[in-house]
């Protein structure tokens, strides 16, 4: 196995005080209380719509609470028996088993893949029109998410006006039901369509740090383009990949409204991500506190993803 | 020092005040008592919202002559049924429903069971035409502990639509079919001509509560066997009739009878009930008594022509032995008062004028319902519709469908076990036996016959 070198940091970079060397105007601002007035609102914003509602939702998780029926008016405490329940589900193990998969090929291989490769040829000074399909990569990313999911759902419509029956039908292709017949890997291309852009742009923002000089040597040495980016560039820009990693797994862990509206999690439960899970177990199901319960595991999840990711690299958030 | 605390102080005190402020509803117009009092009337559905404007004036102006101040904000939020329950469940939990909801009977007992609606069973004993509602009416709307939590101001009967002029052109019988089996022989026949699926019953997750309120219950219902028990207030999620009814969607499905692609995909009522019947390539659905003005009307979303003379509806036919055809009423809409409402007798007075009188006939002949109540019978132009007046009939002498405390569960359970059904990965039995394994888990152990 090859090792790869560390990316290099310079020791101090000009204008910045040495670490360990509080400045004046550092010291100053502290002493006059200004960066406690900066926080508090972001940190009190924090706490009140994140922090609380976290709490309050392992609260709820520990309970049987209902938002219907008559078992609503006297919720009751019941420990670990919603998790116990969960963790015992083949529905809800099933949709983690979905979700894992939809992550896997939409958003750390297809997002990241093709996200590399248009932040790659963007950099290219041969590329004509660059504006273009830079623009053509971003716009997926600019429609709000329920525009783009009907336009989806228009694309791959089941009746024969769906643009992609429409395709088929030009090379005499009969009719498909995409969403019904390969409903997974259609929801898969829809997030790859749409989250490609953020990898580009994080890509691109990383590619932008590689040194010319160290590229211009690799090549004078007789490396390969491939070799180049394998060997020089990758390393430069772990980083900022894990980075990616990590945001884009919690996002797409996240999605919902994209498949929702796509699909409903179905056909059955074809796509039933484990967000499409947790909003039908609270919200259609009325069992808000087995909702909160499947939350507060996939929380746990996502956090242990992140650790991994973070500690796998040492990038710092 | 202390003055950057003071600072963070106001600061601080500045954003909580302008979260707070965000928060809140920001819309005073309930007031208290004193003075003009506003009522907030909710109406989910775009037809229904046409229908109810025309005549608040009417009530305001009554009331005024009354010597009540009383104005109607009619607040109008187009969903379906599940966005509708959905939402309005948020707005309850978090205390900012409106004082008068429009909704359909389903949705009352898992409302009611949470305290989120008022009960009304004082304002309904001191209200003459309530001592005239059908039985069967005042039956279903009475709930589990007993009491009354809305006002039925329609009645709807479930029957099975069919296309006469198309059944006719194909040389199809269209006499009341006695037997299931009847009437399969007949949509195969059907089949064996167009190609296309002839019958369109409300199956799967997609349709919602559809699936359960205008497709499966119906069918269970007539079975015989007993699915809920309202003296126990528990459900029997194993029976002959349970299995019958599945086993009845398979074979629908397996006969290539039912658009099942249709079914598995969002929205499923568009490509059936408003393509599909109207245009008569599929001749026969399972529909409300409102399919005859809200979906097929004039004014409804599919249009047929000369609906009157192109349609028809048969009873249930019998599914298993010992049985006789029946109509089935039930799932009219209702008008639901919000338990946190400040002026729950102002809200009581709207509910009961648009419930009777002019303004209840015209919502009526406008949305394709029977009415609750003898009362409105004579007056136009709900008086000149010989479907609605005839429905009217059949909500005397319909069967009852069951309903209880856990009805959102099961209904939950049917949606899923039928689309096992359409994805062909069950069968009747096997699907039986995954609802029954689903409710149980949803409703409890408290809910379910032992």
């Amino acid at each position: 196995m090859t090792s790869v070198p560390a990316p290099v940091e310079p020791a101090t970079r000009p204008g910045r005080p040495a670490p360990g060397r509080p400045g004046p105007r550092r010291r100053g601002l502290h002493g006059r209380g200004l960066i406690p007035l900066l926080l508090g609102p972001s940190v009190l914003l924090i706490v009140v719509f994140v922090v609380a509602p976290a709490v309050y939702g392992l609260y709820l998780s520990l309970t049987n609470t209902q938002l219907t029926g008559f078992a609503a008016r006297d919720p009751q405490f019941v420990g670990l028996e919603n998790f116990r329940t969960l963790l015992g589900s083949d529905d809800f193990l099933a949709s983690l088993g979905r979700t894992g998969q939809f992550v896997l090929f939409s958003a750390i291989i297809g997002q990241t893949v093709l996200g590399m490769l248009a932040a790659l040829l963007l950099r290219r000074t041969w590329l004509r029109g660059k504006g273009v399909f830079g623009a053509a990569i971003l716009l997926p990313m600019v429609v709000p998410e329920v525009v783009a999911a009907l336009t989806w759902a228009s694309v791959l419509s089941s009746s024969e006006d769906g643009t992609f029956n429409r395709l088929i039908g030009l090379f005499g292709g009969a009719a498909a039901a995409p969403l019904q017949e390969w409903p997974m890997l259609s929801i898969v291309i829809v997030n790859i369509w749409r989250g490609i852009a953020f990898a580009m742009i994080m890509f691109q923002a990383a590619l932008e740090d590689v040194p010319d000089e160290l590229i211009e040597a690799s090549r004078v040495d007789g490396a390969s383009a491939t070799q180049v980016f394998r060997y020089v560039t990758l390393p430069l820009i772990r980083g900022p990949i894990f980075l990616y990693l990590l945001l884009t797994t919690i996002t797409t862990v996240g999605v919902f409204g994209l498949v929702y509206f796509l699909t409903q999690g179905g056909p059955g439960s074809a796509t039933e991500l484990t967000s499409i899970f947790i909003f039908q177990r609270a919200f259609q199901y009325s069992q808000i506190g087995l909702g909160s319960a499947a939350s507060v595991i996939l929380l746990a999840l996502l956090m242990v993803l992140g650790l991994t990711y973070v500690r796998l690299t040492k990038v710092e958030v | 020092m202390k003055r950057s605390r003071v600072l963070l102080a106001v600061a601080t005190a500045a954003l909580l005040t302008g979260v707070l402020a965000a928060c809140s509803d920001g819309d005073d117009t309930a007031g208290g008592d004193d003075g003009p009092v506003t009522i907030r009337l909710l109406e989910y559905q775009q037809a229904r919202a046409d229908a109810v404007e025309p005549h608040l004036a009417a009530f305001e102006q009554a009331m005024a002559e009354q010597g009540r101040d009383i104005e109607v904000e009619l607040i109008v939020d187009p969903l379906t049924d599940e966005q509708f329950r959905t939402k309005i469940t948020q707005q309850f939990h978090s205390g900012t429903a409106p004082d008068v909801i429009d909704m359909g009977s389903t949705h009352v007992t898992g409302f009611a069971g949470a305290g989120y609606l008022l009960e009304l069973d004082e304002y309904l004993d001191e209200w003459d035409t309530w001592g005239e509602y059908f039985d069967p009416v005042k039956d279903a709307a009475r709930q589990v502990d007993g009491h009354f939590y809305a006002v039925p101001h329609e009645a709807n009967v479930q029957s099975l639509f069919y296309r006469k002029d198309v059944l006719e052109q194909l040389g199809v019988d269209t006499s009341q079919p006695q037997t299931w089996d009847d009437l399969i022989a007949r949509l195969e026949q059907v089949t064996a001509q167009t190609g296309e699926p002839s019958i369109v019953i409300p199956a799967g997750t997609a349709w919602g509560g559809g699936t359960w309120t205008e497709g499966f219950l119906p069918i269970a219902a007539g079975t015989g066997s007993t699915f809920y028990d309202e003296e126990t207030g528990r459900w029997t999620l194993e029976s002959e009739g349970l299995t019958a009814s599945f086993d009845l969607y398979a074979r629908l499905v397996e006969a290539g009878l039912m658009p099942v692609q249709d079914l598995l995909n969002p929205n499923p009522w568009e490509p059936t009930k408003y393509v599909r019947f109207p245009e008569g390539t599929m001749p026969v659905a399972a529909q409300g008594t409102w399919g005859w003005r809200y979906d097929w009307g004039p004014e409804g979303t599919a249009p047929i022509e000369d609906v009157q003379q192109k349609v028809g509806t048969w009873d249930y036919p019998a599914l298993v032995p010992g049985t006789e055809p029946y109509s089935i009423s039930g799932g009219g809409f209702v008008y639901a008062i919000n338990a946190e409402t400040e002026h729950a007798e102002a809200a009581m007075e709207l509910a009961k004028w648009l419930s009777e009188g002019t303004a209840a006939a015209e919502q009526l002949a406008a949305i394709g319902a029977a009415a609750p109540h003898p009362g409105i019978a004579d007056i136009e132009p709900y008086a000149s519709d010989p479907s609605l007046l005839d429905a009217e009939e059949k909500v005397r002498t319909g069967i009852r469908a069951p309903f209880g405390d856990g009805a959102d569960q099961v209904s939950q359970a049917v949606q899923s076990a039928t689309e096992a059904i359409l994805l062909g990965d069950a069968d009747g039995e096997q699907a039986a036996s995954a609802f029954a394994e689903e409710a149980a888990e949803l409703l409890g152990d408290a809910l379910v016959e032992q």
